[in-house]
């Protein structure tokens, strides 16, 4: 099947504007510089983004630009009511738009939003004549208008309340729709020349009139024609425009009117022949992001438009500074005038990168194995940067995850395995909520959110200071968020505490969620008993303790010279990595670097993080070495660039050849009880921090031996005469009592070839005196053998293991 | 004689980072702990004296930042290495830690936040009974360029710093007011005895003799 080459018509359009700027250097009452208004309108504009109806024109994105300006991106396509209002339109046409523009006041209204910049430029018409409005979100998102500097609606269509203060009403919209339909019916333009100042005069005169409809006939030389409409249809327009805003009817009463119901079929929408263009076939987001993808920049096309004019920056500079910050200078430029066009985006791009895509990848078949669904396997190995760039690649992950997501959870599995490949970036937030088996059941809703406590106080300084450098956490309607979020978990968790971190640790999941604070919730309340099981206890020092010594431990494990260095000139992790675990690295780095990091922690374990640990030292690996204490805590102050690709790979490689055991924690949240051939729970923190190398349980021995032996390599510490008696195959003995462990020299232990026999292999100290494996592995270390660990329980633990590996003489 | 120049690789070490060169002074290396509730600044007035910074959004701190500053008095140079310490009461079981063993102290309140200052107060009593006994401790009121909306009065804190035998100031990381006098001033009050007055007091104390201390978490070598 091939694509229609017709050139499509442009779905999506942009709208510009500047909001108000603060007066410069004034600072709210906490002392902190005001949120500039632009930010502000930006995380309220956030929520218009879920708005889905048919009569609404669906709100893409919100951007940014110099100055102040603020972007919109929506939904834009069809014919608008002004130019199709310029020949006379049939009653029942007319009713029509009445009746869907009734539908969307309602969808607002149940969403607690009014428009009050209705007018017939914002509504627009498709081919089957279906009505949507465009730009309703104006007056919400500039917070009823008090962030920008202009004022908003068509004075034409507003009612005499909103020139006396009147606001927030939808009564107000209702007033502007009959106004619309009542223009319509007339066939005229209402007051068409008149001076705004005029025309407020007019409105205001209503407030005298007893039927606003038939004077606006009057007024117009209409009468003859107003005579003419249908009864039942004129007295709705005139109820709408009744003075009084409790006399207007409701939408939901204007829907039910007998004018409407008695053959709603021709109101109601219908629905338009589905586009035998593919790309359209799919959700208006993704179609945006990968026109983004293919090169499409707002900005650009609204410079090209002449919407974005630059100036050169001198000419905007004050010629006189007052010492109180009052400005004298050149008079603001025109480009920083409110300009209304409507540019549209054009789509051509997009088509053209992605018209050579088979119609299979646009539906991937997930369950149908005669066609497996490896689009873009070609480029798996492409460097993540690149392949998140990349349009075609991008297409084929977001509709396969697309697919997946609407299968979860019976798809986790295949979520899973193809999230291990990438996650695409689009859809990066509820793919997390299903790596952390996350199920929106609604119990966010029920959480008391907002009772004070004694920690609001902890939670309010820690927000303004979390991720402040993001638009949408920085915005005020962030802020709200987050702080209902971390209430909401510390209502939600009576035995756990809010530690300073949580709000960092937060952030990820409501910067991919922002719309949806229930997933965000949720997804922090799987991650943290997954990760962070106990961190968040009142007193949670022994957590934290046996975190660090197993770090160390680990990292002794996989790097033996830096771990001793480290340890000679005291560089502990307390002083430095409590913020690295405790927030899992998302006080330590900016957002975009935990997210691709998250990416494979979401795919690990428990131990995952220690293993991120462990990568970050490697990388700094040069230069700890050849530093002093001093020098070493400094780097960690002021965390130099971390390369997290590299990051990222070095953990999962690290993460992968490490037995489970080795890494093994008491506190973490278990899924099957720890058995007598696991590290069991005798090991206190003491033995941990006594302990340079870690243990490996007697379970994890026996799988490598019986599956890798040439991954291991036993070293046999008892005498002589015991591993003559029965040892383990393939297994070496040094007897602990012989070996000179003065110096850390392998050749001093007098086994030939011994280094190349330990090269690459996971090395387990085995001895029934636990204190000689403790001593030899810690030599061993020193010697910078990698991978050096200590069979749990000694040698007798193997005697007991069924069926025997053992070989007795 | 009784300086606290430090001898051997710890001169060389701290000269390698003053181009300068002032190998014929005297150097003195001092551990400095900032202790104090949550959100009185800081990191704020850390940043300001080691970097001449100010972010109006600085990060909170977790466990502990640390870093280190160098100034100059008459003839010595004096290095800080600074502990700069999280202010949430959960992380109070850290703080020993970071304050065992340092010569000095400051402790920060929010002027606009009375509650900070009765945390400061605290912090004071706690460092007296628990920290070395002869740790010179500051009290630095700050956010001194909100003082239009201050809560604590001046004159309220000085006469505690006062009856407490702490220096006192008022600071503004945002400004700079005071941050490098109360930095200085500590640098001042530190025993490097100038020749003449030295009565070989218990203040006197040799920054050597407190190098078993420091070892804990610290390494000279």
């Amino acid at each position: 099947m091939h694509q229609s080459s017709s050139k499509p018509e442009s779905r999506l359009a942009a709208i510009t504007f500047f909001a108000k700027t603060h007066p410069g250097d004034v600072c709210g009452s906490n002392g902190l510089p005001l949120t500039p208004n632009s930010i502000a309108i930006l995380g309220r504009a956030q929520r218009l983004k879920d708005l889905k109806h048919p009569h609404l024109c669906q709100y893409l994105d919100f951007v940014r630009g110099k100055h102040e300006r603020t972007i919109v991106v929506s939904e834009y396509f069809g014919t608008t009511l002004l130019d199709k209002s310029r020949v006379a339109l049939l009653d029942s046409l007319i009713a029509r738009i009445f009746y869907q523009i009734v539908c969307a006041l309602k969808e607002l209204a149940e969403q607690n939003l009014v428009v009050h910049n209705l007018e017939p430029k914002h509504i627009l018409l498709d081919d089957c004549n279906n009505v949507k409005i465009f730009n309703y979100g104006l007056y919400h998102m500039t917070k009823c208008g008090d962030y920008v500097p202009f004022p908003i609606g068509n004075v034409r269509y507003m009612p005499p309340e909103r020139f006396l203060g009147a606001k927030n009403n939808i009564k107000s919209d209702i007033w502007s729709l009959g106004m619309i339909v009542a223009e319509l019916l007339l066939q005229t333009t209402i007051w068409s020349g008149m001076k705004i100042s005029n025309i407020t005069r007019k409105i205001l005169s209503f407030l005298q009139v007893g039927n606003v409809f038939e004077k606006i006939a009057r007024e117009h030389n209409c009468l003859e024609r107003y005579a003419q409409i249908n009864g039942e249809l004129r007295a709705l327009v005139e109820t709408c425009l009744n003075v009084a805003p409790s006399k207007r009817p409701l939408p939901t009463e204007l829907l039910s009117h007998p004018y409407f119901s008695k053959d709603v079929t021709t109101y109601a929408y219908t629905e338009p022949p589905k586009s035998n263009v593919l790309l359209l076939r799919c959700p208006l987001e993704q179609i945006y992001y990968w026109w983004q993808l293919a090169g499409g920049d707002v900005q650009s096309e609204l410079k090209k438009e002449g919407l974005i004019r630059s100036e050169a920056p001198i000419l905007a500079i004050p010629q006189i500074v007052c010492l109180n910050g009052a400005i004298v200078g050149p008079k603001r430029s025109q480009s920083y005038l409110m300009d209304d066009r409507v540019v549209p985006l054009k789509l051509n791009n997009l088509f053209e990168k992605l018209c050579n895509l088979p119609a299979m990848a646009y539906f991937p078949l997930i369950h149908s194995p005669k066609f497996p669904h490896n689009f873009g396997a070609s480029m798996a190995q492409l460097p993540l940067v690149i392949r998140e760039k990349d349009i075609e690649y991008q297409f084929y992950r977001v509709r396969l995850f697309s697919r997946l997501l609407k299968g979860y959870p019976y798809t986790s599995d295949m979520i899973r395995k193809e999230a291990a490949k990438d996650i695409p970036p689009y859809l990066r937030g509820p793919i997390w909520a299903c790596l952390l088996d996350v199920i929106p059941i609604g119990s966010y809703e029920k959480i008391d959110k907002f009772t004070p406590t004694s920690t609001d106080r902890q939670i309010e300084v820690d927000i303004p200071r979390c991720h402040q450098y993001d638009e949408l956490l920085s915005s005020p309607v962030g802020h709200c968020k987050l702080k209902r979020l971390l209430k909401a978990w510390v209502t939600a968790h009576p035995q756990y505490v809010y530690w300073q971190g949580l709000d960092s640790l937060t952030a990820p999941f409501l910067y991919l969620n922002f719309n949806n604070e229930e997933l965000a919730f949720l997804s922090l309340y799987k991650f943290i008993p997954k990760y962070l099981q106990w961190f968040f206890l009142r007193d949670n020092s022994a957590i934290i303790k046996e975190y660090l010594c197993k770090f160390s431990q680990l990292t002794a494990f996989h790097e033996p010279i830096l771990a001793k260095h480290l340890s000679s000139i005291n560089f502990i992790p307390e002083l430095f990595a409590i913020p690295w675990f405790l927030t899992m690295f998302s006080h330590v780095f900016p957002l975009h670097k935990i997210m691709h990091l998250w990416d494979k922690l979401m795919l690990g374990d428990s131990s995952y993080p220690l293993f991120i640990g462990i990568s970050i030292l490697k990388q700094l690996k040069s230069t700890l070495l050849s530093s002093g204490f001093n020098e070493c805590i400094l780097l960690f102050s002021d965390l130099p660039d971390i390369v997290m690709e590299n990051c990222v790979l070095e953990s999962q490689k690290m993460y992968e050849c490490t037995p489970k055991s080795v890494s093994h924690r008491l506190h973490v949240l278990r899924e099957e009880p720890l058995t007598e051939f696991d590290i069991t729970t005798d090991v206190t923190l003491a033995h941990l921090q006594a302990e340079m190398c870690p243990r490996i349980s007697a379970k994890d021995f026996t799988n490598l031996l019986h599956h890798a032996p040439n991954d291991m390599c036993a070293l046999d510490l008892r005498s002589a005469v015991e591993y003559s008696h029965v040892h383990v195959p393939h297994s070496l003995n040094v007897p602990f009592v012989a070996a000179q462990l003065s110096e850390p020299r392998l050749d001093a232990l007098g086994v030939p070839q011994l280094e190349e026999l330990m090269h690459g292999r996971i090395v387990i100290c085995i001895s029934n005196t636990h204190e000689h494996a403790v001593q030899f592995s810690k030599f061993l270390v020193e010697c910078g053998v990698l991978r050096v660990c200590i069979l749990h329980k000694g040698f007798n633990i193997l005697h007991t293991i069924e069926p025997n590996i053992l070989i007795s003489n | 004689m009784a300086t606290t120049a430090r001898s051997g690789g710890n001169a060389s070490g701290s000269t390698a980072q003053r181009p300068n060169g002032t190998q014929q002074n005297k150097n003195c290396q001092f551990k400095l702990v900032l202790l104090g509730e949550s959100a009185v600044g800081k990191s704020s007035l850390v940043l300001r004296f080691v970097k001449g910074q100010f972010h109006e959004y600085q990060e909170s701190t977790i466990g502990a930042a640390f870093l280190t500053q160098t100034i100059c008095i008459e003839d010595t140079v004096v290095k800080f290495e600074i502990w700069d310490t999280a202010g949430q009461e959960r992380y109070h079981s850290l703080a020993p830690m970071y304050y065992r063993g340092a010569q000095a102290a400051i402790v920060v309140y929010d002027i606009q936040n009375q509650d900070s200052f009765q945390r400061a107060k605290t912090w004071v009593k706690e460092l007296h009974k628990q920290a070395s006994p002869n740790i010179v401790i500051a009290l630095a009121g700050n956010k001194a360029d909100l003082s239009n909306i201050r809560v604590v009065e001046y004159e309220e804190a000085k006469q505690y710093a006062e009856e407490n035998g702490l220096l006192f100031m008022e600071t503004s990381a945002k400004t700079g007011m005071n941050v490098n006098d109360i930095f200085l001033a500590i640098a001042k009050k530190l025993p490097k005895n100038d020749g003449a007055h030295n009565q070989g007091a218990p203040a006197g104390r040799r920054l050597n003799d407190n190098e078993n201390n420091r070892q804990t978490n610290n390494c000279c070598k």
